[in-house]
């Protein structure tokens, strides 16, 4: 059965994969990307990483993918000079694929470590994962944590332009307003015709 | 044939949860309209059978004999696709949600989490909807309210922390049980900031009044479903409801206890012992329920930037703030919610 | 249960997937930046079988970094990119050549 769910879920990760490096279309591309992260969240959970998988659905489904999806949305992007030099491209960047590929083959072949013995733990992989992460992996934790906000505040600031033009309301101003800062009378004179 | 056997099984408990919530989201909209009704002094539906209960029946025969049209140059595989993504997470999130003591779909330790990446996957269906339809309401709607949902996953996730860190566990039946003793041992006490954030987020979640830009009926003509029609539109409504009565679920879960009765230690519990514990839930799932729809009859719309002010500069402070003020009522255990 | 290979293997089709598919995008900027995570998520994949089957909770830790540090690196690159496009209305890589000498 997990044998079977393994050759079905690689199968469709592969063909993401595939799609996402093929399609015209950015937002296709996009879209495949998602069902690619969702697939290696469904084979992480069968290797017992349930907190990763569903971390990996929250944060890069969930989040990052919405952010390509929008910035793909917002900007007007012209696919067909992108596309230009596919076809041409497309042999020799199968070449490089296949000789790495065909170079860590190589490596897994002659390296004989084909199935180690599986441990079954009855914690659950959050517990575990906590514990380790607030003892003896704190100081990274923290940096990481830090990283979080250098990219926050970077992307605000990359991003942020000030409004020049943009007119706002003033809602205090407008109700401090009295009269004799907007309205002079001045008395004068009826004019006769003539 | 053990495997076939399990998932025969497996396939009929879903069947039992989804149907029921199917006929919860027919007659939520029923009791929305009758409900709005009365606040506004009228009668609502009343036509339809008696006193107009077989209005949403009604309702549905219409949307399905109704043509889906699809626009020129819309994506049609995309178009159709967008209303599944919207009702799949909805109705998956049930999976985790403890009906009674012990009865419960997927018993999984991570279910806050996966409650999580499911609410948060709802944004697809949105985003996929607005842009497959070919059409600038529905784009720019599209916009706004992936913006506006994921704005609000923060706040969230952030009171959804600190039910995580009250109960210490992250799995839905064993937050319940944390909060084990009457009303006043429930976590919407220890957590009120939280709660009413949580629940605020929610309605933001859901798109729903006063908070529902996406939609925008008076501005941009319904928003992301604007080119949809028939039993296509239907499943957005579908959605709409069916995330409405999930985030009810899940606030009656986390800050009212659930399944608990709400006289646990009191002198009336022996008084109230035959009543099943599914039926507090339904009770306080109600109530949230009839606050969505006073929400709606009685608020105007928001303004786009209030909207994202009031997420990030209100909500998200205040959860923060509140996280640590829970960390030192944790650490102190604070009776009777933390000794 | 498939074994360790298997789950090898798919990674390292993933990765060179990755790899080829920046050599045929390698025009388009918010592709490059897809391909990137799809590589990165190839090397978790890695790291996760590699944890599970010696019973190691520490290649989940490092996954978990590299899931923050992914997630920070695409939030810039598209903030860049977003910044890009205002600025020069286009995102092919051939167009970047304002540094050329």
């Amino acid at each position: 059965m997990i044998t079977f769910t393994f050759y079905l879920v690689a199968l469709i990760l592969i063909f993401a994969a595939i799609s996402v490096i093929t399609v015209k279309n950015p937002i296709h591309a996009a879209l495949f990307l998602v069902l690619a992260f969702f697939s290696s969240a469904a084979i992480w959970l069968l290797l017992q990483a349930e907190f990763l998988a569903i971390t990996l659905v929250l944060v890069y489904v969930g989040a990052v993918m919405v952010l390509f999806l929008f910035v793909l949305m917002m900007l007007d992007i012209n696919v067909a000079p992108l596309r230009e030099g596919f076809v041409r491209h497309f042999p020799i960047a199968v070449f490089v694929g296949g000789v790495i590929f065909v170079e860590m083959i190589f490596v897994l072949g002659a390296w004989h470590q084909a199935v180690p013995p599986e441990t079954m733990t009855n914690v659950p992989n959050i517990e575990l994962l906590g514990e380790v992460l607030y003892t003896q992996y704190v100081y990274p934790f923290e940096i990481a944590a830090v990283i979080l906000l250098v990219a926050m505040i970077a992307a605000m600031a990359l991003t942020m332009r000030p409004h020049t033009r943009a007119k706002y309301q003033k809602p205090e101003q407008q109700v401090n307003v009295r009269r004799e800062d907007c309205v002079r009378l001045v008395k004068m004179q009826a004019e006769t015709k003539d | 044939m053990e495997a076939l056997l399990y998932l025969i099984t497996t396939i009929l408990k879903i069947v039992v949860i989804v149907l029921p919530i199917l006929l919860c989201v027919a007659y939520l909209t029923y009791a929305e309209r009758k409900i709005i009704g009365y606040m506004q002094v009228r009668i609502g539906p009343n036509r339809v059978g008696p006193r107009g209960w077989l209005q949403p029946i009604a309702d549905t025969v219409k949307m399905m004999f109704k043509e889906i049209i699809i626009p020129t140059n819309a994506n049609r595989l995309l178009f159709v696709i967008a209303p599944m993504l919207l009702i799949g997470p909805a109705l998956a999130a049930w999976a985790v949600i403890p009906f009674n003591a012990g009865v419960v779909l997927a018993d999984i330790n991570a279910g806050l989490l996966y409650i999580l990446a499911m609410t948060s996957l709802s944004v697809y269906g949105i985003l996929i909807a607005g842009w497959a339809s070919n059409s600038k309401y529905a784009l720019l709607s599209t916009l706004r309210s992936a913006a506006q949902i994921i704005s609000y996953e923060l706040p969230m996730g952030f009171a959804l922390v600190g039910v995580l860190m009250a109960a210490g566990s992250l799995n839905l039946g064993e937050i319940i049980l944390a909060q084990e003793g009457g009303i006043l041992h429930w976590y919407w006490l220890p957590l009120f900031p939280l709660f009413v954030i949580y629940f605020l987020s929610g309605v933001a979640e859901t798109n729903r009044a006063p908070f529902d830009l996406a939609e925008g009926e008076s501005e941009i003509v319904a928003g992301f479903h604007v080119e949809y029609s028939g039993m296509l539109f239907a499943i957005f409504f579908l959605a709409e409801y069916a995330n409405m009565i999930l985030i009810s679920a899940l606030a009656a879960i986390m800050f009212l206890g659930g399944w608990l009765s709400p006289f646990q230690g009191s002198f009336l519990e022996p008084v109230f012992a035959w009543v099943p514990g599914f039926f507090w839930l339904v009770a306080k799932m109600s109530i949230f329920l009839f606050l969505y729809l006073w929400f709606r009859a009685t608020f105007p719309r928001y303004r786009y930037d209030q909207l994202m002010r009031l997420g990030w500069k209100v909500f998200i402070p205040i959860t923060l703030v509140w996280i640590v003020v829970l960390g030192i009522a944790i650490l102190a255990k604070l009776p009777p919610w933390f000794a | 249960m498939p074994g360790l290979h298997e789950f090898l293997i798919l990674a390292a089709i993933l990765f060179c997937l990755s790899i080829t598919g920046i050599f045929l995008n390698r025009k388009n900027l918010i592709i490059l930046l897809m391909c990137i995570e799809l590589m990165l998520l190839s090397v978790n994949m890695n790291f996760i079988a590699f944890s599970y089957f010696n019973a190691d909770i520490v290649g989940q830790v490092f996954v978990f970094f590299i899931l923050t540090v992914a997630a920070a690196e695409s939030a810039i690159g598209l903030a860049i990119v977003v910044v890009l496009f205002r600025n020069k209305n286009t995102i092919n890589v051939n167009d970047l050549d304002t540094l050329k000498g």
